[in-house]
């Protein structure tokens, strides 16, 4: 089973404090999750600005109503929900897209150069897919998430989400085929 | 072994999962600090609340004012008839047939059901207009206040069991007057603070 990169463990003490509407305790529990939060905010809408405003629309409306969450599943599962939802929804109302930059990996990658390069390319192949494509793609392989969650999700079909999700996986395969032939011939063009 | 076989395995089932291995993929930091605009919203939310607190106060007053001068008119609505003098006319505790009528008047009016139903509609449809438009208790009233309406609430599922209780309705309305009680006091209150600012 996939682990989500929500999967973070949160004190019970944190979580009623913030229930009892503390601000402390709402920023502890905001540092703890921004960054899942907002990798799979800019992974399904893959523009910067609009997953900071996913992001943190998605917080407030989390605080707000966070005494609605009955304590019988994980927190971040319950999180996960609204900032995936919040996603969704801004996804349906304004498709946008930009790409990454290098600094951006610079700045979050341990790994070493092969390593931010593939990345790179993976980060590029997940910028050329459909909005939609993408989406299913990173909830069913990153985040865990089922197809009968996802159809819930877009409100469609079973069916929506396993065709989306193989259509994703296939352009991705071509995709990173062709940077590596890119990459390949660009190595052989420069050597003497 | 096992070892071996359990981390293959593992690592069939992961290709299945994410056969791209999208997971590789770094957790993004986002280019801005959001907590500020977060925490602006909390903390307006807070504000929203409280004045909204202390704008269903301030009318308050006014209808506590109404309500008692309506209270008045209604249990002295004979204020200047006819003196009664000599012994109650009553037979074995009712009133006599020949009674006469200005007696019968300044007789306490007997709470029934209908008029005690009435009167607590009276009381909500004044508090509803005090919440709605004025506003506000402070937070020490505000403990009184949730106490009073949760009484109202148990009050209201006994009447669903029995709504023909006089004594249930006459508990409903003397809990809303005493919240109306608690809105005015809480303004006198409000009202000298700043008149002695």
């Amino acid at each position: 089973m996939t682990q989500s990169p929500f999967d973070i463990e949160l004190d019970e003490m944190t979580l009623a404090q913030a229930r009892r509407g503390q601000l402390g305790a709402c920023e502890r529990i905001f540092r703890a999750y921004q960054r899942p939060a907002f990798s799979v905010a800019f992974r399904i809408c893959h523009c910067h600005d609009t997953a900071q405003e996913i992001t943190q629309d998605a917080f407030i409306t989390a605080f707000r109503k966070i005494r609605q969450f009955r304590g019988d599943a994980p927190f971040w599962g319950w999180l996960r929900r609204v900032v995936v939802n919040h996603a969704i929804s801004t996804l349906r109302r304004a498709p946008r897209g930009d790409q990454l930059e290098y600094q951006d990996y610079h700045a979050s990658t341990d790994g070493g150069q092969e390593q931010l390069g593939l990345a790179m390319d993976l980060e590029a192949a997940l910028a050329a897919l459909n909005a939609e494509d993408r989406a299913v793609v990173w909830l069913h392989d990153v985040e865990g998430y089922g197809h009968q969650e996802i159809a819930e999700l877009f409100g469609m079909s079973e069916s929506f989400s396993k065709t989306r999700l193989s259509r994703a996986r296939a352009r991705l395969r071509l995709l990173l085929d062709g940077a590596g032939q890119s990459v390949a011939r660009a190595a052989t063009d420069a050597s003497p | 072994m096992n070892t071996a076989k359990v981390y293959s395995m593992k690592q069939a089932r992961q290709r299945q999962d994410d056969p791209l291995n999208l997971q590789r993929l770094p957790l993004l930091s986002p280019p801005r600090d959001g907590w500020p605009t977060i925490e602006a919203a909390l903390r307006g939310d807070t504000r929203r609340r409280i004045a909204w607190r202390y704008a269903t106060g301030a009318l308050a007053a006014a209808a506590t004012v109404t309500l008692a001068v309506g209270l008045y008119w209604q249990e002295a609505p004979n204020v200047g008839a006819e003196p009664v003098t000599g012994p109650e006319p009553s037979v074995g505790g009712r009133l006599a047939a020949d009674e006469p009528l200005s007696r019968a008047r300044r007789a306490p009016t007997p709470r029934t059901l209908d008029s005690m139903v009435a009167l607590s509609q009276q009381l909500e449809t004044r508090l509803r207009g005090i919440r709605a438009e004025t506003g506000s208790l402070p937070s020490s009233d505000v403990v009184y206040q949730v106490e009073l309406e949760d009484l109202v609430a148990q009050v209201d599922e006994e009447l669903s069991r029995q709504p023909d209780s006089l004594a249930l309705w006459n508990q409903r309305v003397s809990l809303l007057m005493d919240l109306e009680r608690l809105y005015e006091n809480s303004l006198r209150r409000e009202y000298h603070r700043i008149a002695s600012l």
